[in-house]
């Protein structure tokens, strides 16, 4: 029995152990990366070089990477504070107020989520145009701010706040806002950490829409430039790399920060 | 009475005539490029634009950095909306997907047949971006291809460079048995999922994917037969070092497990990252097909600039690519040294810096014997679809390299997919 259990341990062990290194390996290639010089990438060294210094004087000196980094952040943050305010009140809308049309509504809301986007971009793009947007971080942001995926999100776990509360509140004469922002908000913290951390990962991560609407070097995003910066003749990979680690390093700050919420938010946060 | 009105009015003409002259000698306005490869094409537009800017100091420029693929993606995005908004005035487009922008989006590119002097340009560069006997385009870098090798390894399996000179791929084939034996090194690093070699091949000859019409010509095609015979002999023959994508092929010479590279110059960069190779290395031409229209010269890649005909500032733009690219002979010896950027604007080449001898390569005059190849190069269309077939015949290669399938059965196959995949 002993021994049994002794091995199951161990196959369990190598399997983890076996998953662990699937998925740290590349993040420490990456590590590794930006001390060696591209010549050295090529040639597979995994070990840390002496690099560092001269890659990093290379890219800071040849962009603004500081700008790019603020308009990543500025576009990412905005876009998350649109996102979190119009998603959780349409939500709430859509669960709190009984109508004939509710679902029906909800169902077509929910259909949009099936139109890809590379049918959107041409007709999305012509739009932008027509507004003045083009190249600019407001067209970027506007047309983002509303997340079907958000608003599903949050009505479901709208579901299991007790509507008995909410009656109580109106009994008591307050109004909707009221019962929005100081009741059933921050009953939600964790639902609206992970709803968070969902947002900020998807327009920190979103290439293609950027890709069209901006336009300068100005504007551009740190997506944009890690990928501008590897096609070339000769990729100077270890700058890359760099580049690379730097537009990762927001993603892991806020994932580690909010990780505890994000766990909660998902697998349901209000107990009734 | 009359004289002296019509003596106003012929002062007000002249004067009118200067003015637009004074206006016409100052250009201008601002222009968008839009181009990738922050270590080639990038430092290379920025050089022009300091020369321009130097003449014409009202001019503004903005070179807008992206991926290729990305360039791509936003041009015909822009393109396909109709918009007159987000064009970039000056564009670099790959040489390969040259005629499907051409033909795809007709006059949204600006005729430049009459406005530059297309014969001090390689004759090739100008047939790829020829539509109806006009041509749209200023052509820039040359992927003039070569056979770039070591020569200490071939030295030491008994080769001089002479040797290397005007070969068929059968006899490179037999030097790399001898590399083999002698020395334990592969001749090349080799991809067999890679089309590249079959591009060389195949302009060696004149020939492409694609007939005068642009009916793919793939089961016909002598020189595409010949390729994968020769891709099958390189597998078989044991010369090679067989890599998978671009990072491993580039290693396999990097790390010196390799003697020899065919593929365009723009290899240079790479080659010559590996510092403790210097003077190791030479270049000869690269080797032709056993068929008679097959010549040792031919091209990879490349990509040239493109004008759009919505640009609201036209004329400045074409001004622009006429005072540099199409004829500043000095802007080209400059990039050369600093990019090894290898222009196909023939007059530029007997200056200083493609005479100079390269002592990472030995010595030898690495430019200016590339810069001569060059000149031969067989015109060809590319035609729409280059990628399309490449894809094509890739997929039926490693069934006709195991013997699973022959070489007419992997044609028609490949032919097949091909019609599918393009008929609209």
């Amino acid at each position: 029995m002993k021994v049994k259990s002794y091995f199951f341990r161990c196959v369990q062990y190598v399997f983890l152990v076996t998953a662990f290194v699937l998925a740290v390996f590349p993040f420490y290639w990456m590590v590794v990366g930006t001390t060696n010089s591209a010549v050295d990438i090529i040639k597979g060294k995994i070990t840390f070089g002496d690099q560092l210094i001269p890659n990093l004087k290379k890219l800071f000196a040849d962009y603004d990477v500081g700008r790019i980094f603020w308009n990543s952040c500025k576009v990412s943050i905005l876009t998350l504070i649109g996102q979190l305010l119009i998603s959780s009140m349409a939500a709430y809308g859509f669960e709190f107020f009984a109508s004939k049309a509710r679902e029906r509504v909800y169902r077509a809301v929910l259909l949009t989520m099936m139109v890809p986007f590379a049918a959107l971009m041409i007709p999305l793009f012509r739009l932008i145009v027509r507004f003045h947007l083009l190249d600019t971080h407001t067209g970027l942001i506007l047309t983002s701010l509303a997340s079907v995926f958000l608003i599903f999100f949050f009505r479901q776990s709208y579901k299991s706040f007790p509507k008995e509360i909410i009656q109580a509140a109106r009994v008591d004469g307050a109004g909707e806002f009221r019962i929005f922002w100081s009741i059933v908000a921050p009953a939600m913290k964790a639902t609206y950490a992970a709803a968070a951390i969902y947002s900020f990962m998807t327009s920190w991560n979103n290439y293609m829409w950027p890709l069209i609407v901006l336009q300068s070097n100005n504007q551009k995003t740190m997506q944009l430039f890690v990928s501008s910066l590897a096609s070339a003749y000769f990729p100077e990979y270890g700058v890359v790399m760099n580049a690379i680690l730097i537009s990762t390093l927001p993603m892991i700050v806020i994932f580690f920060s909010l990780q505890n919420y994000f766990v909660r938010g998902i697998t349901g946060s209000v107990k009734q | 009475m009359k004289r002296l009105l019509s003596l106003v009015l012929v002062g007000l003409l002249c004067v009118s005539i200067l003015g637009t002259v004074g206006i016409a000698a100052e250009k201008k306005g601002k222009l968008t490029i839009w181009a990738w490869d922050p270590n080639f094409n990038i430092p290379v537009m920025a050089e022009a634009k300091a020369r321009y800017q130097k003449l014409n100091p009202k001019v503004e420029i903005e070179i807008v950095e992206m991926a290729k693929a990305d360039v791509e993606q936003r041009l015909n995005t822009v393109l396909a909306s109709g918009a007159r908004e987000g064009l970039p005035d000056i564009v670099l487009i790959e040489d390969y997907n040259a005629q499907k922008y051409l033909q795809a989006y007709p006059g949204a590119f600006v005729d430049l047949t009459k406005a530059i002097n297309f014969k001090e340009f390689a004759a090739y560069k100008t047939e790829l971006m020829t539509l109806n006997r006009k041509i749209y385009g200023v052509p820039f870098d040359s992927g003039v291809s070569a056979l770039f090798y070591r020569r200490d390894i071939l030295a030491e399996a008994g080769y001089k460079p002479e040797d290397l000179y005007n070969i068929t791929w059968d006899q490179l084939i037999e030097i790399g048995k001898k590399v083999k034996a002698k020395t334990g090194k592969a001749l090349l690093g080799f991809d067999p999922a890679d089309g590249g070699l079959i591009r060389i091949m195949m302009q060696s000859t004149g020939e492409w994917y694609f007939d005068e019409q642009g009916n793919p010509k793939i089961v016909n095609n002598e020189a595409i037969r010949e390729a994968f015979k020769i891709y099958k002999k390189l597998m078989d023959s044991g010369i090679i070092k067989q890599t998978s994508g671009w990072n491993e092929w580039v290693a396999s010479f990097n790390n010196g497990d390799s003697a020899a590279v065919i593929t365009g110059c723009w290899i240079i960069g790479s080659i010559k990252a590996e510092k403790s190779q210097s003077g190791l290395w030479g270049v000869a031409p690269t080797p032709r097909l056993n068929l008679k229209n097959s010549v040792n010269y031919s091209n990879l890649g490349g990509s040239s600039w493109y004008i759009t005909a919505r640009s609201r500032n036209r004329q400045v733009a074409e001004d622009f690519m006429k005072t540099t690219f199409a004829a500043d002979r000095d802007f080209y010896q400059k990039i050369l040294v600093g990019q090894g950027a290898l222009g196909s604007y023939l007059p530029a080449q007997d200056g200083p810096a493609f005479t100079e001898p390269d002592p990472f390569f030995g010595g030898q005059k690495v430019f200016a014997d590339l810069a001569a190849w060059m000149r031969e190069i067989p015109p060809v269309n590319y035609g729409l679809f280059t990628y399309e077939a490449d894809s094509a015949l890739m997929a039926v290669m490693p069934d006709y390299i195991a013997g699973r399938i022959d070489l007419d059965t992997a044609l028609q196959r490949a032919a097949v997919q091909l019609e599918n995949q393009i008929a609209f």
